[in-house]
């Protein structure tokens, strides 16, 4: 497959590293906790005409690392985030979860979180948290310690017993990060999970995603089209040009941790924000 | 606070129909051949309830009602899914099902006579018929009332097709098929009561039909009460049923 060496040497000349299972940046990394992406390209055609949506895609995520991807509206930065959640099917290319080809959802490798939480509203927070587990035939006493675990991750757990409805929107969205990470899985993909909560919500939102993800030690992978939210949570963006989406580049957020609104304020954000908005506008 | 509320304005609306029921014959604005003070016809109804025949009646015609029920809810439900979900049917049936809905149902009840008779299986056959369109226009609309982010979260969980029917589409169309087994409840009670006081010897509908006839004003009276107890009473507990679970449709 030539296509496959074009998109391997592409991936080395701009990372200098070879593909391999284990990232550059964690020499010691779990093998079990990567992601792998190669040789991706999506088209799709509606009455009979063809659009072609995503070309030659390839990256790798390093257990535990914070990724986002940034691009423009309509580059199919959703579209991908499907594709790596098992729910779409790339027209060419693959996906690989811990060194195992991905081809269908499996909550157990890889969680979603989606832009509305998405809870059943008739179920508590603890039974929505439980329900993949519940789905999986888990036997309900396990099913309960596990839910409470999770609820307590993201700080709900005074909160078991509430219906979706009496939650704030930041508190469902909590529920889904929880009912996200219930079976433990390695990666958590989040699809603009705070794109519908007000300013201040999404801010502290994402402190308190970054607190959870700090004690979880998942990988995750972040799609926004919130330049400032995606340098303040991560640790690298990957930039998406628009349609048909290309990587146009994978940043580095250089930026300690943790991290801090005043970082928002200092020269290096206003920089790297400067150079990702060049690179989409461009 | 509001549920007493509510119970407070039933009261106060049952008290203020009844006093103008009792007051009105007996101060001589309706004729009180026409329309016995409600004590009189409270009184009959007793007098009725303490009999066998009585109950024997309405056994049959509950009987009937809920065997065409049986019938109807999840026919209509399984049919409506059914189209609702293809788009062929959809496109071919959907207008036909459309236009039998307005035909007015008792114009073929002389039909259903024809071929069933008058007994037992007739009624619930016009029971049946005049349901089964209802319920299945209501539940078009419970289908699409199931959210497409909830189908997807269940398909990032790798929910089998069985799991995604029973744990999401239909919870998600509880609220909606509420509201078909309360409105289709009437069109079924009404199309037994119909069949029967047009062509029948037992039953409720027959019963008021022949008490019509007689000018037995009371005893009919006493009948309608009764009946409009018992569909007010069904009505009202499905739509407690569906207030309940009112925030589920978000």
């Amino acid at each position: 497959m030539p296509r496959m060496t074009e998109a391997a040497a592409s991936i080395r000349k701009r990372h200098g590293s070879p593909m391999s299972l284990v990232g550059p940046d964690h020499p010691a990394a779990d093998a079990g906790k990567t992601l792998e992406v190669r040789d991706l390209d999506h088209t799709y055609s509606v009455n009979g005409k063809t659009t072609q949506a995503l070309k030659d895609i390839a990256f790798d995520v390093s257990a535990g690392r914070f990724l986002s991807i940034v691009g423009p509206s309509g580059c199919g930065k959703s579209s991908l985030l499907m594709m790596l959640a098992g729910l779409l099917t790339p027209s060419e290319g693959v996906i690989a979860v811990g060194g195992r080809p991905l081809t269908k959802p499996d909550p157990t490798r890889v969680g979603v979180v989606f832009q509305d939480a998405s809870l059943f509203p008739w179920l508590t927070a603890r039974r929505n948290v439980e329900f993949p587990l519940f789905l999986r035939g888990v036997d309900k006493a396990l099913r309960r310690e596990k839910a409470e675990e999770a609820l307590a991750l993201v700080g709900l757990e005074r909160f078991a017993d509430s219906l979706p409805h009496e939650l704030s929107g930041g508190m469902k969205q909590r529920v889904s990060i929880a009912r996200g990470l219930v079976q433990d899985p390695p990666i958590l993909l989040m699809d603009e999970p705070f794109a519908a909560l007000d300013e201040q919500t999404r801010i502290t939102m994402g402190d308190e995603l970054l607190r959870i993800w700090e004690k979880a030690r998942k990988t995750i992978v972040f799609v926004t089209h919130g330049l400032s939210e995606a340098i303040y949570l991560s640790d690298e963006v990957l930039v998406l040009s628009g349609r048909p989406g290309r990587i146009l580049d994978r940043v580095v957020i250089d930026l300690p941790r943790p991290r801090s609104l005043d970082m928002m304020a200092q020269p290096r954000f206003a920089e790297l924000r400067e150079a990702i908005w060049h690179m989409i506008k461009a | 606070m509001a549920t007493r509320d509510a119970v407070l304005g039933y009261g106060a609306a049952g008290a203020v129909f009844l006093a103008l029921w009792e007051a009105a014959p007996r101060l001589g604005w309706v004729d009180e051949r026409l329309l016995p003070p409600f004590s009189d016809v409270a009184a009959a109804l007793g007098a009725m309830a303490a009999t066998a025949t009585f109950w024997q009646q309405v056994q049959l015609t509950l009987l009937e009602t809920l065997t065409a029920f049986a019938i109807a809810l999840p026919l209509g439900a399984l049919l409506g899914v059914l189209v609702q979900e293809s788009r062929l049917a959809s496109l071919i049936f959907k207008p036909l099902i459309f236009f039998v809905f307005s035909i007015p149902k008792s114009i073929f009840l002389p039909i259903f006579i024809l071929i069933l008779g008058i007994a037992f299986w007739q009624k619930v056959a016009f029971g049946v018929f005049s349901t089964v369109f209802i319920v299945m226009m209501t539940t078009f609309s419970a289908v699409e009332s199931v959210r497409e982010d909830q189908l997807r979260v269940a398909r990032s969980l790798d929910a089998s097709t069985m799991q995604k029917i029973l744990f999401v589409y239909l919870p998600s169309m509880t609220p909606v098929l509420l509201e078909a087994v309360r409105v289709a409840m009437i069109f079924n009670f009404t199309g037994i009561l119909l069949a029967e006081m047009y062509a029948s010897r037992e039953g409720i509908g027959n019963a008021i039909g022949v008490w019509g006839l007689g000018f037995q004003i009371k005893e009919l009276l006493a009948m309608v009460l009764f009946v409009s107890v018992l569909a007010i009473g069904f009505n009202e507990a499905i739509r407690y049923v569906e207030a309940k679970c009112e925030h589920w449709r978000n």
